[in-house]
């Protein structure tokens, strides 16, 4: 589904920083991934470069046997078929929650009116927040915001989901509500790759966790070997870091 | 928002220091001085203030006498609503004549000579400062619609990849920045005016273009420019994480652009843009300098004629600041509308 070879990214300002150095991964259809790491470890960016909001130095994606990295890729259709959660939601403020669904599918995918709100209404009662249709972003608490922008995903109808740090900007009360969806979507068969720092998460959902430091993969096994038994000293420190 | 809005005169209530009543009685006795000391000088220099002349630039009454074109004799004398009807018979025929009837200077059995006032009509007429102000307002108008226009498309052309659209906008925006309006104004009228003109001369369209059009035209471009660096800061000033929103869902650039970014860059441009039309049109007063008779040239030829200058260029002054005035209170009132 997802092909990543030999990608490297190197960001040049502020000052240099290689992001990724010479990271390849398979993911299968259906498949669940993880991607932890330290902050700065380049799992963001390796997200990004997937949908191109970060054009990658080298290296190749294919996403379904489609070339992400070639010019000549209509990467607005690459794009449609991925869908992408942010940390700070990144939802339209002047538009009210079921716009925010609905504006994407009628633009892009030139769905009718009520066959897009149709579709949105279906997606809010999913991630359970049908009686927000109405609302403004702003109106709604973080949790809230967050489901809506997993839904606006959805409602492109994506193979892969893409989540950068989906929980990592909420307050702790409201991360559940979140990886329930998220949860939920798993279980549904959704293709999905995760960075995140929770590891209840990967623990549960995961079915292979990516560990990634200074740009590179470390390390790339199921849960079960990853936080019982990982081989590398570097993933070793990080669990016993972060799992005190 | 709104409670914020409601509460704002109690807490205007709270007990005032007496600095604050000093510097009040300050300001006031400012600007009562000032005017007096104003007073004082225009007697010492024997100006003598007439008010009364100045209403008659806005509007007056112009009389019309109205005259016979036949010879003859008043036969008739009808009343018609306000008017009276004159039935002048004569030797080639007869004629009816409306006239008010307050103004009437004939009576029935007069003789009539050809030339001979019937009566006298009064209508009122448009004076020229107010047909300045006018011109000054529509110029404005017209020059801001274009103005947002080349400002919107130039602004959005400065966050452009491409090089075209970028350089073509940066280069314009410099250029009309950085070089003054009179300037500008004289080169739309003199350089490129001569240029269209004679074109159109030579290919043999008769109708050049009035002076207005290029006065307008210098005005637009002009305003274009800094509308141009708003819309720029505006569109700037909106989240990454927006754009990247629009265009993670598949949006081209233009699309993000228009159902996205746009509408929130708006509502932050608008204050400033604000400010740009209130300058546009003090600005405007320029345009006297190519024969548009605009209030600042309407008030000039008046002072020419009637050498009332001192009242004459207050008015100016006053008639600008309630065009300016009005328009930011409008612009207050938008703003208010668009935030609750």
């Amino acid at each position: 589904m997802i092909d990543v070879r030999n990608l490297y990214k190197t960001f040049w300002l502020p000052q240099e920083v290689k992001a990724l150095v010479d990271v390849s991964v398979e993911i299968a259809a259906g498949e669940v991934v993880v991607v932890i790491g330290p902050s700065g470890s380049g799992k963001s960016t390796l997200l990004r470069c997937l949908n191109r909001l970060e054009t990658a130095d080298a290296g190749h994606i294919f996403i379904e046997g489609v070339d992400v990295l070639d010019a000549r890729t209509d990467i607005n259709k690459v794009r449609a078929e991925v869908g992408m959660v942010f940390q700070s939601f990144n939802l339209f403020p002047h538009k009210t929650v079921l716009d925010n669904i609905t504006l994407a599918q009628r633009v892009v995918r030139k769905r009718s009116g009520s066959e897009a709100r149709q579709k949105a209404e279906t997606l809010l009662k999913k991630v359970g927040i049908q009686e927000k249709a109405r609302a403004y972003p702003d109106q709604l608490s973080g949790g809230q915001q967050q489901r809506v922008a997993i839904a606006r995903a959805l409602a492109m109808d994506p193979k892969v989901m893409l989540f950068d740090e989906p929980t990592s900007a909420l307050d702790p009360e409201m991360i559940g509500e979140v990886l329930d969806v998220m949860k939920n979507l798993a279980r549904e068969g959704m293709t999905m790759v995760v960075v995140t720092h929770e590891m209840g998460f990967a623990r549960e959902v995961a079915d292979r966790v990516v560990f990634m430091d200074g740009g590179g993969i470390v390390e790339i096994g199921t849960p079960e070997h990853f936080f019982t038994r990982p081989t590398h000293d570097r993933t070793k420190l990080f669990l016993s870091q972060i799992l005190k | 928002m709104e409670t914020m809005t409601t509460q704002r005169p109690f807490s205007r209530r709270k007990a005032r220091s007496r600095s604050y009543y000093t510097g009040a009685a300050a300001f006031f006795a400012l600007g009562f001085g000032l005017a007096t000391a104003l007073y004082i000088a225009t007697l010492q220099v024997d100006y003598v203030w007439r008010w009364n002349r100045i209403p008659q630039y806005f509007f007056y009454k112009e009389k019309e006498e109205i005259r016979a074109d036949i010879e003859g004799e008043i036969e008739a004398l009808a009343a018609e609503g306000e008017n009276r009807r004159i039935l002048i018979r004569g030797a080639d025929g007869e004629k009816i004549i409306e006239v008010p009837a307050h103004d009437l200077r004939v009576a029935k059995g007069d003789l009539i000579a050809v030339g001979d006032v019937l009566g006298v009509r009064e209508q009122w007429k448009v004076g020229l400062l107010m047909q300045g102000l006018w011109l000054t307002i529509k110029v404005s108008i017209i020059a801001t619609v274009f103005g947002v226009f080349i400002g919107l498309f130039a602004g959005i052309a400065r966050v452009s990849a491409n090089p075209f659209f970028r350089w073509t906008a940066v280069t314009y925006v410099e250029i009309i920045r950085g070089s003054p309006l009179l300037v500008q104004i004289f080169i739309w009228y003199f350089v490129l005016g001569t240029l269209i003109n004679s074109i159109l001369a030579q290919v043999g369209i008769a109708q050049i273009p009035p002076p207005l059009w290029y006065g307008v035209a210098s005005m637009a471009t002009f305003a274009g420019a800094y509308v141009a660096e708003i819309v720029r800061a505006g569109i700037q000033s909106i989240h990454r994480g927006q754009n990247e929103a629009a265009r993670s869902l598949g949006m081209s650039y233009a699309q993000a652009m228009v159902h996205v970014i746009l509408p929130q860059a708006i509502r932050r441009i608008l204050p400033p843009l604000a400010g740009e039309f209130i300058s546009l049109i003090k600005d405007s007063s320029l345009l006297g300098i190519i024969a548009i008779r605009e209030l600042t040239k309407a008030t000039r030829e008046v002072v020419t004629t009637s050498l009332q200058a001192f009242e004459l260029w207050f008015v100016c002054a006053l008639l600008y600041l309630v065009l300016t005035f009005t328009l930011s209170m409008c612009v207050k009132y938008l703003e208010r509308r668009m935030i609750a």
